[in-house]
């Protein structure tokens, strides 16, 4: 492949600069948008050269927005907190329940373990509001709707799967005769699986924490449901935003920008193991 | 008694690997388990350790039975094949490893590992990590971190397979002495019948899930009991030739092409039945003339030099295939065409065609 | 030298050595039950006629739900437009995904850095991907509307119009999915031997021939796993459909969760929502069978070159 021609380079690289153009520009926009006012917004024809200004951001974070109709709260930042709390909860707790069970199922063959293996395979693909609606009935009924604790639970329908699934693959790459060796030499199994297992496995433990953090923080459908709007994360907050009258579009863009900046900042941060984990590992990256 | 393993039986599924075993290995005495791959050398091995969980049986560490228990309250020390070091961990902890479940006093631990390092020559290395140690360091230190311990049982799993051949000499040559000198009963695997003869006080020769011999390594040379036993002993592998045994006169004879070769006394039982003539190379001399007591016509068919040695091949009258082994300087007088293979009849084996079984000749 | 003794912990029962894989599962095994506690409800749900709103009413009718799809103008317009969607989006990804993989079939600077340029969108939330698009398609300060302008479609209504709507939101849908397909076939694609590409460029066989005779080939089983990840996502696509128009306009974008949602929350319909998620569950449930098997079938081959 060392020889192609000059012309079919510039063709590749011409053809691959528009792709670009097309997947980054409205990211690049909406950035844009965040930085301008009303005012700048409305004009026509739209132009690149403005003047920038942070009054969008400063309203959003100190959540209060003056309008000719006077001063508005804005819940926004609120939102922002519920995204970290949530899908850092689920996160943890998937990890927590998820571990040492990738592990079981990497080491020992058991009936049950692919009966539940399965199970969580196949649900991945269902629909998620066969679950959710049966679901915010009971959460009623018991007390846990529009409650962090009922969420964080239901956010390991996101979580768990993926990380049972990565962290399986992992656990299995750690040769049993490396931990064979630490238990002859005295230790007893919970010191081999937290000394030996766990830290060999740590990449894949992390790149699979990494990844369900970013699954559960764009998660919509299950907040929207079972959360009222104190609880809201950002994607169900960011909607919520936009239909509330009067807000400002330079506002709403900037909403979005602080929606999506983690998740991106993350996914750059984690970007070596996102194949593995967008294929649930069936393709390595 | 170091070890003792009673009628320990493995299977996985309905398949049976490991069918009653019984062995026992005495303080600072080697056992070497030998046997083609495959045959559950390994898993004997892990069994002792605790890795896997027998089927049926008994093991017993320094007479206390620890066949229902774990791995890590068993007092053996094992050394792996593939060294199974831990990578995130320095050689010094490596070793160590073998020590801290047993104790906080670091004072003690280090001392130990220091000892115990120095002794196979990596002390300058304990604050390596594996990826930065040699094959032959990291053999050490599997050693290492398997006899600080100083355990009643050391298992060793064919620890010089992966070092390269230079180092695996030297390595067979201090073994035993370090063997001796901790004292432990150490069952040592490997697939190289040299290394066998060359490391153990006695072998045990492990095939079909069984163990066929368990005896000095001279033993097993001079007096294998089954031909697959024979076989598994001796480079280039012993001559094997199918023979009817006669009746004659005085003793029993049989013939190889149409040379009559008599057996010595003592094979009276072998009459009638099929059987199988035993033939080491180094035991067959190759002249133009016949030389001692049986001489057999042959053509040189080719001669190969190996190590110090030529083993030459030659073919029968009837052409059946026969090995000799010489000395080295032979191989330039040796030509091709017409010769004489001699032996002497009494350093032949007799085995029974129909179940492999060394017959004995009783005197 | 302080003597080190091997100490005289009472050994583990071997029972507890067989429970133990039980034991690290237990949680994993509860989320299961988790899941299928609220399948099992909703299942009866579907047989039953429930209306929150009525609740009197409520009793067992077997398959009548189901019946009254069959001749419910509704219901059908739900199905034309999830498949509608679904094979719109799953084709124009898959061809521009696998477009690009090509593209970036060698791991050069350049393209890498392309590379992570394109995980962007996949990694926005769909919903607000619907946002970031809605903004750009406003038609007072929207810059897509002004382009749209420029080319001469003025008022060019996107998401608003009965006869755009659709295309609108696979627009969007393309823009956060495509990504998907790049990245699983650009990871196919570099691991593909080299050897019958070299001998063919040695034996002179004409690129076409190569694509479509080789290269195709060999990328079929990542190409099947992209596409029924991606089928299976975009039947019950719920997030950028709902963030764009709830469905509309009318019932223009009425897909499965969507037309589920609303006759739970809307219409407090229990019953018919529950059996319009069983419907879609049949469906996902059959494509899925056929993923798992792909599935482990490549896991084994990644595993074996691993």
């Amino acid at each position: 492949m060392d020889h192609t021609s000059p012309a079919e380079k510039i063709l590749r690289g011409a053809l691959l600069t528009l792709v670009v153009l097309f997947f980054i520009f409205p990211i690049f926009w909406i950035f844009l948008m965040s930085f301008q006012t009303n005012e700048t917004i409305l004009r026509i024809p739209p132009s690149l050269a403005f003047e920038p200004t942070l009054s969008n951001y400063t309203a959003l974070i100190s959540g209060r927005l003056e309008t000719q109709s006077g001063t508005l709260d804005i819940q926004f930042m609120r939102n922002l907190m519920n995204s970290v709390v949530l899908s850092a909860s689920a996160v943890a707790l998937a990890l927590v329940l998820g571990v040492p069970a990738a592990y079981a199922f990497a080491r020992f063959k058991f009936r049950l373990g692919e009966n539940i293996a399965f199970t969580l395979l196949s649900f991945r693909f269902a629909p998620p509001l066969l679950v959710l609606l049966p679901l915010s009935l009971y959460f009623q009924e018991i007390g846990l709707a529009d409650t962090y604790f009922g969420l964080v639970w239901v956010y390991q329908l996101i979580a768990l799967p993926m990380i049972l699934w990565i962290v399986r693959g992992y656990f299995e790459d750690v040769s049993p005769d490396i931990e064979s060796a630490y238990r002859i030499a005295g230790h007893s199994w919970w010191r081999t699986f937290t000394r030996i297992a766990v830290p060999l496995a740590g990449p894949g433990i992390a790149a699979a924490g990494l990844l369900a953090f970013i699954f559960c923080w764009n998660n919509f459908v299950f907040a929207l449901i079972l959360a009222s709007a104190a609880k809201q994360p950002v994607t169900v907050g960011s909607l919520a935003f936009v239909t509330a009258s009067g807000i400002q579009y330079g506002q709403i863009a900037a909403a979005i920008v602080l929606s999506i900046t983690p998740t991106l900042l993350l996914a750059l941060y984690a970007q070596r193991w996102l194949v593995e984990g967008l294929s649930l590992g069936a393709v390595k990256g | 008694m170091g070890l003792s393993i009673h009628d320990l039986k493995k299977a996985f599924g309905g398949h049976t690997v490991l069918d009653g075993l019984s062995l026992e290995v005495g303080d600072g005495e080697t056992v070497v388990v030998f046997g083609p791959s495959g045959t559950g050398k390994t898993l004997l091995l892990r069994l002792v350790a605790g890795a896997h969980e027998a089927s049926g049986g008994r093991i017993l560490v320094d007479g206390r039975d620890v066949t229902n228990e774990n791995p890590e309250h068993r007092g053996v020390g094992m050394a792996f094949q593939n060294f199974a070091l831990f990578p995130h961990m320095s050689a010094y902890d490596n070793i160590a490893s073998g020590l801290s479940a047993r104790t906080k006093d670091k004072a003690a631990i280090d001392a130990r590992v220091q000892a115990t390092a120095r002794l196979l020559k990596i002390d300058h290395v304990l604050g390596h990590q594996p990826r930065e140690l040699s094959n032959g360091q990291k053999q050490r230190t599997a050693l290492a971190r398997a006899l600080v311990g100083e355990p009643k049982v050391l298992l060793l799993d064919d620890p010089l397979r992966n070092v390269d051949a230079k180092l695996r000499y030297e390595m067979r040559l201090e073994l035993p002495n370090l063997l001796k000198r901790f004292g432990s009963a150490s069952l040592y695997v490997t697939q190289d019948y040299r290394e066998a003869m060359a490391l153990g006080d006695r072998i045990a020769v492990l095939l079909d899930g069984r163990i066929a011999q368990l005896a000095t390594p001279a033993e097993i040379y001079e007096a294998p009991a089954t031909i697959a036993v024979a076989r598994l002993f001796g480079d280039p592998t012993i001559n094997l030739l199918d023979v009817e045994p006669h009746l004659n006169g005085a003793g029993l004879t049989v013939s190889i092409a149409n040379t009559r070769v008599s057996l010595p006394g003592g094979y009276a039982a072998a009459a009638g039945r099929p059987a199988v003539l035993g033939l080491r190379p180094e035991d067959v001399v190759v002249d133009d003339r016949p030389q001692g007591a049986v001489a057999v016509p042959v053509e040189v068919v080719a001669v190969t030099p190996l190590n110090e040695r030529a083993v030459v091949l030659m073919r029968t009258d009837d052409g059946r295939e026969l090995f000799a082994a010489e000395p080295g300087e032979a191989i330039s007088g040796r030509r091709h065409g017409p010769a004489f293979a001699s032996f002497d009849p009494a350093r032949a084996l007799v085995f029974d065609r129909a179940d492999g079984r060394r017959i004995a000749p009783t005197h | 030298m302080a003597a080190i003794t091997l100490d005289d912990r009472p050994a583990r029962p071997r029972l507890s050595r067989r429970a133990l894989p039980y034991l690290l599962s237990l949680p994993a095994l509860l989320a299961c039950i988790g899941i299928l506690v609220p399948f099992f409800t909703a299942a009866w749900y579907s047989l039953e006629r429930y209306n929150l709103a009525f609740p009197t009413t409520r009793g067992f009718v077997g398959f009548a739900n189901y019946v009254d799809f069959l001749s419910d103008p509704a219901f059908w317009n739900t199905v034309t437009v999830s498949l509608t969607y679904t094979v719109a989006t799953v084709g124009v990804e898959l061809v521009l995904g696998l477009a690009i993989a090509l593209l970036l079939r060698e791991p050069t600077r350049f393209n890498n850095f392309v590379s992570i340029m394109l995980l962007l969108p996949l990694m926005t939330a769909p919903a607000i991907a619907s946002l970031m698009w809605k903004l750009m398609t406003n038609p007072n300060f929207g810059i897509l509307s002004y382009l749209a302008g420029l080319v001469g479609l003025d008022d060019f209504r996107w998401a608003s119009s009965p006869h755009t709507a659709m295309f609108t939101v696979v627009l969007v849908d393309t823009w956060v999915y495509t990504p998907f397909i790049m990245i699983l076939l650009v990871a196919g694609l570099r691991s593909l031997p080299r050897q019958p590409f070299e001998a063919a460029a040695l034996d002179g066989v004409p690129a076409s021939f190569v694509f479509f005779r080789i290269t195709l080939p060999m990328l079929t089983p990542y190409i099947i796993t992209a596409v029924l990840f991606r089928l299976l996502d975009s039947i019950q696509q719920f997030d950028i459909i709902y963030a764009m128009t709830q469905g509309g306009p009318g019932d223009r974008l009425m897909v499965f969760q969507v037309a589920a949602y609303l006759e739970f929350f809307q219409y407090t319909n229990v019953g018919r929502s529950a059996a319009l998620l069983m419907i879609l569950w049949a469906i996902t449930y059959a494509l899925s069978n056929v993923f798992v098997s792909q599935w482990l079938k490549l896991r084994e081959r990644a595993r074996g070159e691993g």
